[in-house]
């Protein structure tokens, strides 16, 4: 029987005044795992589709910045850039990208060379397909549009995923004489490492930039680390304010049992030993709301993922909780109120035995 | 004579003073005591007479003041709190007037607190010497005030004690009820050597007893 377990049995004694007092902690660690694991999700789920699709390296015009952001710019290859590219033994499976608006009765359209239909989301077949935005213009299956003053038939419609715009996707070959054959972007394989092929590759062609997928995941970092810190920093406030509720719950439970305090020490605990207990107590308040808030958290993101899931892409529940979360929710819920327990577990200790005892 | 075979407890002009504001109180002035082992004492006298403060110094609970406490032949004043709370915890077992068991656990469960490493065996065997067969896992809640003493009583045997120190062990009790305290401590002195001090005002209790000292403001008189 040691004092440890007192520990246990006192949160189940006064069983509201615990649950309560976890409910700071589980509100706290549900309103920053959910937000934080939505953030990651998506950070996830950016880097897995860019790299997917992209093969090893992708390769730019410089002047285009070579951001993924600015992918849909106005600087493209040039013919003479692709055939040098072609003609470099170190990649294979070279693939063009190409994408750009262009003018359309009276308005803009953004034309996609995709040689990759499995990343859009169609009804009808691949081939010529068009946006709902397109759509709502008179266009359907079947019909006749005009480009550039080329002619293509309708072939199906984009069911997911355009967000409003007025979009045609062609397949590659049929939408780069659009664009005086000029491509957005060349994806390849590289024979040997992609890193050193990527020096090769812009030391030998002029005016182009090469991302590998790891500079492409970097970007991606870089550019959503800001935002989940700050999400992340938000969130905290409420877990911090359930923390503090840890300090105001147990010194009332140490005030009110003054006297067993006095008990324990009369039967041979070390002051020490009296606040490991009151630590432990502490601890345990914000392990278990920890573990409730992470339970809460994964259901509500499950949730977000099966009413948002078919808008954002394929998301799974493991991305949005990486282990890196889950262990530093909980360390940092229990870590947290064990520093909130310090306090109060340092007064327990402090007791005189003989006051305690005389205590009514 | 070499005493310290002899005597479990020696207080050697023994002081505790307290500071009441700009009074000062002598709880205990200048006390001289020995506590011989196998011993049944009780200490008797009025309220502030110092009789508690004695059985807490007694106890190490508390320090004195001034003077020197041997335990066992063991000056106490030179123990950290460590080794402090080890003697309590070894060589004093302590029964209170309200029971002080603790709430949340099980009759079994408040004798084996103590314990470091706990013996079931043994806990069970003590609670069924003091009469409370079948009520091993009742809360003290659930017991009568006799009950929860003898259960007190058990917590205070489960490590061997030298010595056992109870404060008014039958001031929450009925006459019946405090003759049976009283008879399970002088059965553990007379049958099994425990040595043991209490502190009371009824002289009832005092008659189990083999020796009364009397105490009158902090001192034996």
């Amino acid at each position: 029987m040691g004092i440890n377990s007192l520990s246990f049995k006192n949160l189940r004694r006064r069983k509201l005044r615990s649950i309560l007092t976890m409910l700071g902690v589980v509100i706290g660690v549900t309103a920053l795992v959910v937000l934080v694991g939505l953030t990651t999700g998506m950070t996830n789920y950016m880097k897995e589709s860019t790299t997917n699709i992209m093969g090893d390296v992708m390769i730019m015009n410089s002047t285009g910045g070579g951001t993924i952001m600015s992918q849909s710019g106005s600087s493209f290859l040039s013919p003479e850039a692709v055939d040098e590219l072609r003609n470099m033994s170190q990649l294979y499976n070279i693939k063009e990208e190409v994408q750009f608006f262009t003018e359309f009765n009276g308005t803009s359209i953004y034309i996609v060379g995709t040689s990759d239909w499995s990343q859009v989301e169609i009804n009808g077949t691949p081939g010529v397909v068009i946006s709902p935005t397109v759509e709502a213009m008179g266009y359907k299956i079947g019909d006749k549009i005009t480009i550039e003053d080329q002619e293509f038939t309708i072939t199906g419609t984009i069911s997911e995923g355009a967000m409003g715009m007025g979009v045609l996707v062609l397949d590659t070959d049929k939408a780069l004489p659009l664009n005086d054959n000029k491509p957005t972007s060349l994806t390849a394989n590289t024979r040997g490492d992609p890193e050193v092929i990527k020096d090769e590759v812009e030391n030998t062609v002029d005016g182009i930039t090469v991302s590998t997928k790891s500079d492409m995941s970097k970007q991606i970092d870089d550019m959503m680390s800001g935002l989940t810190l700050f999400i992340g920093g938000i969130a905290s406030i409420a877990l911090l304010v359930g923390v503090i509720s840890i300090i105001n719950i147990m010194l009332v439970n140490v005030t009110e049992r003054t006297r067993e305090i006095g008990v324990l020490k009369a039967i041979g605990f070390t002051s020490r030993e009296v606040l490991g207990s009151i630590l432990l107590e502490a601890a345990l308040i914000g392990f278990i709301g920890g573990v409730v808030g992470l339970i809460i958290a994964a259901i509500l993101l499950q949730i977000a993922i099966m009413l948002f899931g078919s808008q954002i892409g394929d998301i799974q529940l493991v991305q949005m909780l990486p282990v890196w979360l889950i262990a530093g929710v909980l360390g940092g819920a229990t870590g947290l109120s064990v520093l909130a327990g310090l306090y109060p577990a340092w007064r327990a200790s402090r007791l005189n035995a003989v006051e305690a005892l005389r205590n009514e | 004579m070499n005493d310290q075979n002899n005597n479990v407890l020696e207080f050697k002009d023994v002081w505790k003073i307290y500071q009441m504001g700009d009074e000062k109180i002598n709880a205990l002035a200048g006390v001289n005591l020995n506590i011989q082992k196998g011993s049944f004492t009780s200490i008797m006298g009025p309220s502030g007479s110092g009789k508690s403060t004695l059985l807490h110094v007694g106890g190490i609970l508390d320090m004195p003041t001034k003077g020197t406490l041997l335990m066992n032949g063991k000056d106490t004043s030179t123990l950290s709190g460590k080794e402090q709370a080890t003697f309590r915890r070894n060589e004093i077992g302590f029964v209170f007037q309200r029971f002080n068991l603790m709430p949340q656990l099980s009759a079994l469960e408040n004798v084996l607190l103590p314990m470091i490493k706990p013996d079931l065996e043994k806990a069970k065997e003590l609670l069924d010497k003091m009469g409370l067969e079948g009520k091993h896992n009742k809360r003290p809640s659930q017991l009568s005030g006799g009950e929860q003493q003898r259960v007190s009583i058990a917590r205070a045997l489960i490590n061997n004690p030298s010595l056992i120190l109870a404060d008014e062990p039958t001031g929450e009790l009925d006459t019946k009820n405090a003759e049976v305290i009283m008879g399970i401590l002088h059965d553990l002195n007379k049958k099994e050597g425990v040595t043991i001090i209490i502190v009371t005002h009824n002289p009832l209790a005092a008659e189990f007893t083999d020796e009364i000292i009397e105490m009158r403001d902090g001192n034996i008189i």
